[in-house]
């Protein structure tokens, strides 16, 4: 019974809207917080790696943002699903706030592993398949932004990205998995891994802040952007009138 | 400070990329910040003329 109460509310722009404004400080003053650590820890504690040296301090902003933009791209596919499933506009919101979001850390993710590349690898880019899949994510994001914009009626619109939405999730397994299907100039996992992971414990737990750090900075952005898209939406409601006077 | 800028010869690729993921990260504040506020002026500019 309380889940359904709590599943309700979700689905009440006013309830979500007054959440987002309660939310956002906390998530975004943590998320401030814990990248300072995570970079003082990454780029002046974390000794350099036997093989890479200290090129290998450039991991502390890939991987958080690479792993970002598959979060992102789950976390938009799970709620454009539950929009569609259960008609809920609220849903809806949360996958347009997620999309541009998710493009700009795929971009970061593109542009960190370019810089990367180079010195490793002598190249900036190869058709590798984890690089290609990636590029394939950021397609994904434009196309969803793409097909949003291009249809004026609001419900046609939710209804349309969300298809695309859910069908383009495929390629989330696909990026994962791609250092270990094919051959790959890209490192296989490091610390998503089952069991102990590959690093030793004074360059991972700058990491792994750092990865908390993404998800809260993720978190106070997307309720940023979701006030707004609500504020678009529901711009007939008498709530909007209450929460602006 | 001169060696930890150098980062063993790595810095011209180092701070160039955590430039771009932390650009980023301010960049989409900005934005998300920016889209809030123009929705907040949009719908008072609505209701003014509602009322």
């Amino acid at each position: 019974m309380a889940t359904w109460t709590w599943f309700h509310r979700l689905g009440s722009p006013p309830h979500v809207y007054a959440f987002a404004r309660r939310w956002t400080p906390w998530f975004g003053g943590g998320a401030a917080l814990c990248m300072l650590i995570a970079l003082y820890g990454g780029l002046v504690l974390a000794p350099p790696d036997y093989q890479q040296k200290d090129a290998f301090r450039m991991v502390y902003v890939h991987a958080p943002s690479a792993w970002l933009s598959l979060m992102i791209y789950t976390s938009m596919a799970v709620a454009a699903a539950v929009g569609l499933i259960w008609r809920m506009k609220v849903a809806h919101a949360v996958a347009a706030a997620c999309a541009p979001v998710g493009a700009w850390f795929t971009v970061a993710a593109l542009g960190t592993g370019m810089l990367w590349g180079k010195p490793m690898w002598g190249a900036y880019w190869v058709w590798d398949p984890r690089l290609t899949s990636e590029l394939v994510l950021l397609f994904l994001y434009l196309g969803y932004m793409g097909l949003r914009s291009g249809i004026d009626d609001p419900g046609k619109a939710d209804k349309a990205s969300a298809m695309l939405a859910i069908v383009g999730v495929v390629n989330v397994p696909i990026i994962k998995y791609s250092v270990t299907w094919w051959n790959s100039l890209h490192q296989t996992a490091t610390v998503m891994q089952m069991g102990k992971p590959k690093m030793d414990g004074a360059m991972l737990w700058p990491l792994l802040l750092m990865f908390v750090a993404f998800a809260l900075y993720f978190a106070a952005v997307l309720l940023i952007r979701l006030r707004a898209e609500l504020l678009r939406r529901e711009r007939n409601a008498s709530w909007v009138r209450e929460v602006l006077a | 400070m001169s060696e930890f800028l150098s980062m063993g010869g790595y810095g011209r690729y180092l701070w160039p990329a955590f430039i771009l993921g932390f650009g980023i990260v301010v960049l989409n504040l900005v934005m998300a910040l920016t889209s809030l506020s123009d929705a907040k002026r949009d719908a008072k500019r609505r209701l003014e003329t509602q009322s």
